[in-house]
């Protein structure tokens, strides 16, 4: 009789307690040992591991840093790219693009084995830590958008050119 | 006689319906303003369309503009690339995956992004889109199979993509639909002019020029026209009602700029105001119950202009950043 009121009981106390976050167990084993007296430092210890970078492939939003807002923007590099006229060098945007793309790629990759102990705590975890953590994004400078921005607008006024160009041979034949 | 008093009766019908204002706000171009093709017989537009898909390859960062056919192919290891779209303001941009050759399982990925999104700010920004952050990036590795063809919610768009095995790439087919009533829009270039047109919709609107300008606001209808008369002004501009704000800033998204001014009456005329901020928006707030209606041009601002324009000149704003 006991035995059945202690097991119903507990079910009440589980679906009626307020549900925490689902969080990964902590491998230290004082974290581990201290758990039962000291629940808001092992809350602490696992929220500073949930905010380091996991998985990029598993993430659906997650922040990717590509660049250091410090350094001197590789614009400065494109004032040769820049011209009044409307068709650029070739092998002056390349140029530009590979400064752009240097520049971006000094970032330390993020090991993709790194996190695969976090594999196994699950899919829900992984959901959990995506919707904390800030959205794929690029680092940009707008000085840098503008330049690749108005490269796409002389490209667009070519091919605009281009077509114009044949155009008037069909309608001249 | 009976088929002329039906004529008149339509005619009243048409006529009240035309006087309420339940008309539609179309702007359609001239024919051969944009389009010369518009113009031609049916077998010039095939001979000349035929063999007319533009190609070329992509570079790890890269913007484009016009339809085509788009390669990436990584020559070496490449993890931080993204491809900018941007189209005119009334364009929707369309993704379509024509070949993809990534490892998924090896940390390779392939996103869009509806939007653009720089150092974590997104444009449109939450607030003003209808998608979630998370929905609105469609991961190839996760539902390529599914999701071929992806098209933006405005004007603008972007894939982020990572490759590590020198070889492999992807292609994809831009290709541009028409909005009829653009929301969110990115300026493609600095100057320019733009009537933005909420119908009985409750969203707002935001349109973004990332250079400094001027920007001149010619007409402004808040609520439409009711026979002759305008209906009463909208309550404020303290979040109540249907207002315009100017807003500035050194980010992408709007709504972490800095409100520069507020216009919640309509009027027909002139306000004129330089913002020297990276970024400067015009944002309507629509609560759906009215027809509103802005008309704005702007212009790169040049920051040796010492004239002042004394009518509804606001001083500049914003610190210069070039």
């Amino acid at each position: 009789m006991k035995i059945p009121l202690l097991v119903s009981t507990g079910i009440l106390l589980v679906t009626l307690l307020p549900c925490q976050e689902c969080r990964a167990l902590s491998k230290s084993p004082a974290a581990a040992s201290g758990a039962l007296h000291q629940p808001d430092f092992f809350q602490q210890q696992q929220q500073q591991q949930q905010t380091l970078p996991v998985l990029l492939r598993m993430g659906e939003e997650y922040f990717l840093r590509l660049g250091n807002l410090h350094k001197r923007p590789v614009g400065s590099l494109s004032a040769s790219s820049s011209s009044t006229s409307h068709l650029q060098p070739e092998a002056s945007a390349s140029n530009f693009f590979q400064a752009a793309v240097q520049q971006l790629q000094q970032l330390p990759e993020r090991s993709p084995g790194s996190p695969e102990d976090g594999e196994a705590e699950g899919e829900a975890v992984e959901r959990e830590k995506r919707s904390e953590e800030p959205p794929i994004s690029l680092d940009l400078t707008f000085h840098l958008l503008r330049e690749v921005l108005e490269m796409a607008r002389a490209e667009q006024l070519a091919q605009q050119a281009h077509s114009n160009r044949k155009l008037m041979e069909i309608i001249g034949k | 006689m009976p088929s002329a008093f039906q004529f008149q009766c339509l005619f009243i019908l048409i006529f009240l319906a035309a006087s309420k204002g339940e008309t539609r706000y179309l702007e359609v171009r001239d024919a051969g303003e944009d389009e010369p093709f518009l113009l031609l017989s049916e077998d010039l537009k095939r001979e000349l369309s035929a063999g007319q898909i533009y190609r070329r390859s992509l570079r790890c960062i890269d913007m484009l503009s016009i339809e085509g056919q788009f390669t990436f192919t990584a020559d070496q290891r490449q993890l931080h690339c993204a491809t900018f779209f941007i189209g005119e303001p009334e364009d929707l941009i369309t993704i379509e995956y024509n070949f993809v050759n990534i490892d998924c399982q090896g940390g390779d990925f392939l996103k869009v992004f509806d939007g653009w999104i720089l150092k974590g700010e997104k444009f449109p920004s939450s607030l003003d889109h209808p998608l979630t952050t998370s929905q609105r990036y469609v991961d190839f590795c996760e539902s390529g199979n599914i999701q071929r063809s992806i098209r933006s919610s405005q004007n603008v768009a972007m894939i982020f993509f990572r490759i590590h095995q020198p070889g492999n790439g992807f292609t994809v087919t831009i290709k541009k639909t028409t909005n009829l009533f653009p929301c969110n829009v990115i300026s493609q270039t600095p100057s320019g002019r733009f009537t933005m047109v909420i119908p009985h919709q409750h969203r707002n609107c935001s349109f973004s020029i990332i250079y400094p300008v001027v920007i001149k606001i010619s007409d402004l209808i808040l609520g439409h026209l009711n026979g002759l008369f305008l209906k009463k002004p909208s309550a404020g501009c303290a979040g109540v009602g249907d207002f315009v704000e100017l807003l500035g800033g050194a980010g992408l998204d709007p709504s972490k700029m800095f409100p520069l001014a507020d216009l919640c009456h309509s009027f027909h005329g002139s306000a004129q105001m330089k913002i020297g901020c990276d970024n400067t928006v015009l944002r309507m707030v629509s609560s759906g119950k009215h027809i509103n209606r802005v008309t704005f041009e702007y212009h790169q601002l040049d920051l040796q202009e010492t004239e002042m324009r004394k009518e509804n000149s606001i001083e500049e704003f914003c610190f210069p950043s070039i």
